[in-house]
């Protein structure tokens, strides 16, 4: 599990970009295998199928990045 | 002082462990599985290898079509078709689909897809041409809605800890279906008592012709499968007896002695010999009428069996739809084996039967008995989920054949010419013929609709099945305790249906009711009760009774001393002499108890003794499914008795030890609290409080924002309800942890004073403590799960995708996006020249505020009304390629409150098509703090309103400094006499000072032995005033208020009618001149419409 997780990722500086892009090189986006865990990439248009196993459903992975909430 | 074994005490230890290591062996909350248990049970007796399923395709017979074009003298070849074989597979993925690993679809599964967990439905067809021999043929016809750990689901037999691994709650129930993703039960519904003549006065009845009385004796007959014929005996007011069966929803009236004298080969003195014991014999009144039932049919002219077989085969050949080479007497035969008295198959037992109830049709009319209460739960039983399932799936299986038959008919009226040897001949048949039956059943449970030819014998036809609910536990496990008296009886103006008779006591709970109208039409088994879901063994029944003295009508006919009968299971098994039947009652008690002479535990012994005017006397037996029943204490042998609805009002059954009667009292209760339900059970000391408060309490908990399961995370309901701080209560039954409702808490234990403090009090409202709100008491979360996107579209029928998520042009953006993000936008003109820049993109700016680079939300973004949630746009046709590209769209969120976007779900798709992404759920988070307007209920039928937050600073508080954490005013009491609720508080304040649980189990404490002594008595040792009022001080001028103050510990729950939900206010618009408050639209209409008459 813990090798999984990676560190935080503070949001580059001064950088106003507040979403979670894909890492630049790849251009696809991962997402998590609801049956083995398995991070899986999925481009877009491609179906959605776990690459390990087949499953049929995925879950989108929490952003490292910095979600900003706002004050109320 | 309580009897069963489960602790009072919290159990933290075992119950954290039990958390951390789900068990790998079986459930720690046996209690919980039996509840409901009759539903999935009465599933696996329908599925099981050799089960109701099989019973059914027997019955179903051999159909048979010929091919010849003259259908009166040369018929042509014969084509026989029976059902060789039903089965219902375990729910799999489709043989298409090529890259899944695992096979088995589990039900977690399906409920985040929004498919039904179903498995396939496969007949193996046997033809036969001629005289040839049968051959086999597989057909698969759909897949049919699969129940929840039954024997077909992949969840069977796992262990706590292996249902956590399949993303189960730990201790998963089953006993359900899941339907489009939603969880479906068949509702348990109150049948008449099968294979017994009821005896009923029906006004309608004397409208069904010329010279009918009110007069009937009624016989539910149940088939081995399960499936019923209902049989009616009508007297006419002239002495005769007319039979009446309805056949595919038509009625059909025949004089009984024409079934009489085609059962059996037989004349007319034996029948009279038959139907008048010797005493009978001097009853002038019976014998005229004997003779005249005996006289009017010689008008008929049939006298022998053969002959009278054959008029009615003649008759109903066409009703009966029959094969054309069956002879009359055969259809005759036909119709005995399909209507007359199914439950049983011996002729000469349904004559004897048919007699019976001739005699006791008779005794009614005459009046030495009475008529039978159907709404009395002594006549009634339960039909069961699985078993209507059962049904269900026979009566489609039978229409599959018929519709073989008739395609075969119509090809050849239409001139073709068919082969039955030519293979190609008879899949083109096939072909033609509708093999999805699981559609059917799936729209059968996810409407609860019954589309029946037949109507299966049932009085309703919608209404069959309803979500199970989780709102919260609570609700969640009373579906499965919940039995309907059916939503024919709803329209009924009368309220002799809703009645609380005495006769279910221990059967169905007299507190666990809604109030409302489905008031006493709903009610609920009370947890000991039990339902029989198979047949128990009664093969040495008979040669027990004929050791008893009793004489056998397989070996002698009515002797003239006996008088009274004994049925079993509507079979007349023996006749005896009144005094001995009480001896053979007696005796099989004592056996079955004992378990000795083959007498099952379960077996109903009815013993109905002689008297003037009550019920028909005679010895039932029960052994059959279907039947309620619980546990007693048989005193004789001090062992535990099984008895049933029919057999408990002539038995002597004491409540307490105390109440035994020597030489009358037989049983006594094993507790007091067997009468109420799971939910009823749980009130504290219910037994302190007026009546309706506790049945108000039993729809309170099932309202409640408490914890519908610990498996939330893989459930997409599309609205859920979480207490955030549950806890478990400190006031409780053993029955509390026995069915481990520790997992799913309902509750906060609160310091409650009962004081007038603040003026904000009025009518029922109550006083938070700020600060205990901040502390986060009764804090909860709503889920609210959204589906997007196109799959339901494509299933209609469109071919290709049209829509796709994510930016159409997504690497442009991504190589453009930090850069506009950066651009100057000081000036107004710098602002529109970036907004350029991002339209030039094709995006608005704050659409990436919430979604991401592929089109999907963040998860843990917080949204608001009308933000962007996901981008979507449509596919370029190939056909104009080059030409614009196409727009990016959004869907956005709606929703008056501010929420968090909590998971993101990807659906794919089964099959190997290859297609992209088209559906995902969104779940949203809202947290939903307690607000001013929100409702709390104690557990005693309590309600209020949360009507100010107090500053903590201005509470009052005791002279050990505690503050309370609700207040509610006096005056809440007087009028509704929950006097369990300070005995709760009184107790709950005495176990959170020692640190104990209490027990609230009712029925304990006495006149002698006081609640308030027994707590008063712990609160003195604990230092604090003996009646639980203490001094306290007004937290706004620090002056000693002048009355002490009842304070204790209130176990509360939040409602979740919440304002949140609900307010509407405007300050425009229309108002009424009467009353001055708005007119709602369609208010407004009507009164126009008033204005005009
Ligand atoms: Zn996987």
């Amino acid at each position: 599990m813990s090798d999984q997780r990676e560190a935080y990722q503070p949001p580059n500086s001064g950088s106003g970009r507040s979403y979670a892009g894909p890492s630049a090189a790849s251009g696809t986006m991962h997402y998590l295998c609801a049956e083995c865990g398995v991070k899986v990439g999925i481009n877009k248009g491609e179906p959605i199928r776990c690459k390990e196993c087949g499953h049929r459903i995925l879950y989108k992975q929490r952003t490292k990045r910095m979600v900003q909430f706002e004050a109320r | 002082m309580v009897s069963s074994t489960p602790s009072i005490s919290f159990d933290t230890l075992k119950r954290e462990n039990l958390f951390r290591n789900p068990p790998k062996d079986k459930s720690a909350f046996p209690a919980l599985l039996a509840a409901v248990q009759p539903h999935i049970d009465s599933f696996n007796a329908v599925t099981v290898e050799g089960g109701l399923l099989d019973l059914a395709r027997q019955d179903i017979g051999v159909k048979s079509v010929f091919n010849g074009k003259n259908q009166n003298e040369n018929l042509g070849d014969k084509l026989s078709l029976r059902v060789d074989k039903i089965y219902i597979g375990k729910p799999r993925i489709s043989d298409r689909d090529k890259t899944s690993l695992r096979r088995e679809i589990y039900p977690a599964e399906c409920r985040e897809r929004h498919i039904t967990y179903r498995g396939r439905l496969t007949v193996k067809i046997g033809l036969r041409i001629n005289n040839g021999s049968w051959i086999s043929q597989d057909r698969e016809i759909g897949n049919i809605p699969v129940m929840v750990r039954s024997n077909r689901c992949n969840l069977e037999n796992l262990s706590p800890y292996d249902l956590v691994e399949h993303k189960e709650e730990s201790e998963e129930l089953g006993g359900y279906f899941v339907v489009n993703g939603i969880e479906k039960i068949i509702r348990l519904l109150i049948v008449a008592r099968r294979n017994y003549p009821m005896a009923i006065l029906r006004s309608s009845f004397a409208g069904r012709g010329k010279s009918y009385t009110q007069f009937g004796v009624q016989i539910r007959s149940v088939r081995p499968d399960q499936t019923s014929q209902t049989n009616v005996l009508h007297y006419l007011s002239d002495g005769n007896v007319t039979f009446r069966f309805s056949w595919r929803k038509q009625e059909f009236l025949v004089p009984v002695m024409m079934v009489l004298k085609a059962l059996v080969e037989t004349n007319d003195r034996e029948i009279f010999d038959r139907l008048l014991a010797v005493k009978d014999r001097e009853n002038s009144f019976l014998t005229d009428r004997v003779e005249l039932l005996l006289r009017t049919y010689k008008g008929y002219q049939l006298y022998t069996k053969k002959e009278t077989l054959q008029h009615l085969g003649e008759r109903f050949r066409i009703v009966m739809g029959v094969a054309l080479d069956m002879t009359d007497m055969e259809v005759g035969r036909e119709f005995l084996r399909k209507v007359v008295l199914v439950h049983l198959e011996d002729p000469k037992d349904k004559f004897r039967l048919m007699l019976f109830m001739i005699r006791k049709l008779y005794a009614l009319v005459e009046g030495s008995c009475t008529q039978d209460n159907p709404d009395a739960i002594q006549h009634q039983e339960i039909l069961l989920g699985g078993f209507l399932y059962g049904m269900i799936i026979k009566e489609r299986v039978e229409e599959y054949l018929d519709q073989i038959i008739k395609e075969v008919r119509r090809e050849v009226m239409r001139g073709m010419l068919i082969d039955f040897n030519n293979k190609e001949h008879r899949t083109k048949i096939f072909g033609k013929v509708n093999e999805n039956l699981g559609s059917s059943l799936e729209y059968f449970m996810s409407t609860g609709n019954l589309s029946s030819p037949s109507g299966l014998d049932l009085q309703q036809v919608s209404g069959f099945t309803v979500v199970a609910e989780k709102i919260n536990f609570y609700r969640f496990i009373s579906h499965f305790r919940m039995v309907h008296r059916g939503s024919f009886f709803a329209q009924l103006k009368t309220t002799t249906v809703r009645k609380l008779l005495p006769e279910s006591w221990g059967f169905l709970c007299p507190v666990h009711t809604p109030d409302g109208s489905p008031c006493g039409l709903l009610n609920h088994l009370t947890h000991k009760c039990r339902i029989t879901t198979a047949i128990s063994d009664t093969s040495s029944i008979r040669k027990t009774l004929v050791s008893l003295g009793v004489t056998s009508p397989a070996t002698a006919s009515l002797p003239s001393s006996a008088t009274t009968c004994i049925q079993l299971d509507g079979c007349i098994i023996g006749w005896c002499s009144l005094k001995l039947a009480r001896v053979v009652s007696d005796t099989l008690r004592y056996w079955k108890v004992e378990g000795t002479h083959g007498v099952p535990l379960d077996l109903e012994i009815g013993y109905v003794p002689e008297s003037k005017g009550g019920q028909f006397p005679g010895v039932y037996l029960f052994s059959q499914q279907a039947r309620m029943i619980r546990p007693v204490k048989y005193l004789p042998l001090d062992k535990e008795d099984q008895i049933g609805p029919f057999e408990q009002p002539y038995m002597s059954v004491a409540v307490t030890p105390s109440e035994i009667s020597p030489g009358e009292s037989t049983h006594v209760e094993f507790d007091p609290t067997n009468i109420l339900s799971i939910l009823a059970n749980m009130t504290p000391f219910s037994d302190f409080n007026q009546s309706p408060r506790n049945m108000y309490q039993c729809q309170m908990s099932k309202q409640t924002m408490g914890t519908p399961g610990t498996a939330l995370r893989y459930r997409s309901d599309n609205k859920m309800y979480r207490l955030q701080t549950g806890q478990t209560p400190v006031v409780r039954s053993p029955l509390y942890s026995e069915y481990g409702l520790d997992n799913f808490p309902n509750g906060t234990n609160a310091i409650v004073a009962v004081i007038s403090y603040t003026g904000y009090d009025m009518d029922d409202a109550m006083i938070l403590n700020k600060s205990a709100h901040e502390r986060g008491f009764s804090h909860g979360t709503i889920y609210k799960t959204e589906k997007l996107g196109w799959a339901d579209e494509k299933r209609r029928g469109g071919t290709d995708s049209k829509n796709l998520f994510g930016f159409v042009n997504t690497e442009d953006i991504e190589a453009q996006i930090d850069d506009i993000h950066e651009m100057d936008d000081s000036t107004d003109e710098a602002k529109i020249f970036k907004q350029r820049a991002y339209e030039k993109l094709g995006i608005k700016e704050e659409w990436l505020k919430t979604v991401d680079i592929d089109g999907l939300p963040k998860i843990g973004q917080l949204v608001r009304d009308g933000d962007a949630v996901a981008v979507y746009h449509e596919v370029p046709k190939e056909s104009d390629a080059g030409s614009t590209r196409p727009r990016n769209k959004v869907f956005i969120y709606k929703g008056s409150e501010e929420a968090y976007i909590e998971e993101v779900r990807l659906l794919g798709t089964e099959g190997g098509d290859n297609k992209p992404m088209q559906q995902i759920t969104i779940k949203y988070r809202v947290p939903r703090s307690p607000n001013i307007g929100d409702k709390f209920s104690s557990r005693h039928g309590q309600k209020g309103v949360c009507s100010q937050k107090w500053p903590a600073i201005d509470m009052p508080f005791t002279e050990s400094g505690m503050q309370p954490d609700i207040i509610i005013n006096p005056h809440a009491f007087p009028s509704r006499m929950t006097i369990g609720m300070f005995v709760e508080s009184l107790a709950g304040k005495a176990g959170a000072l020692h640190g104990i649980a209490q027990d609230s189990t009712p029925f304990r404490f006495d006149e002698e032995n006081t609640a308030a002594d027994y707590f008063g008595h712990q609160l003195k040792v604990a230092g604090y005033n003996y009646h639980g009022n203490e001094p306290m001080y007004s937290g706004i001028t620090g002056e000693e208020l002048h009355a002490d103050i009842y304070i204790g510990v209130v176990y509360y729950q939040r409602l979740r009618h919440m304002v949140n939900d609900k307010y509407q206010v405007r300050t425009t618009g229309k108002i009424s001149d009467l009353t001055h408050q708005p007119i709602k639209a369609r208010d407004s209409v009507t009164l126009r419409y008033f204005a005009i008459l």
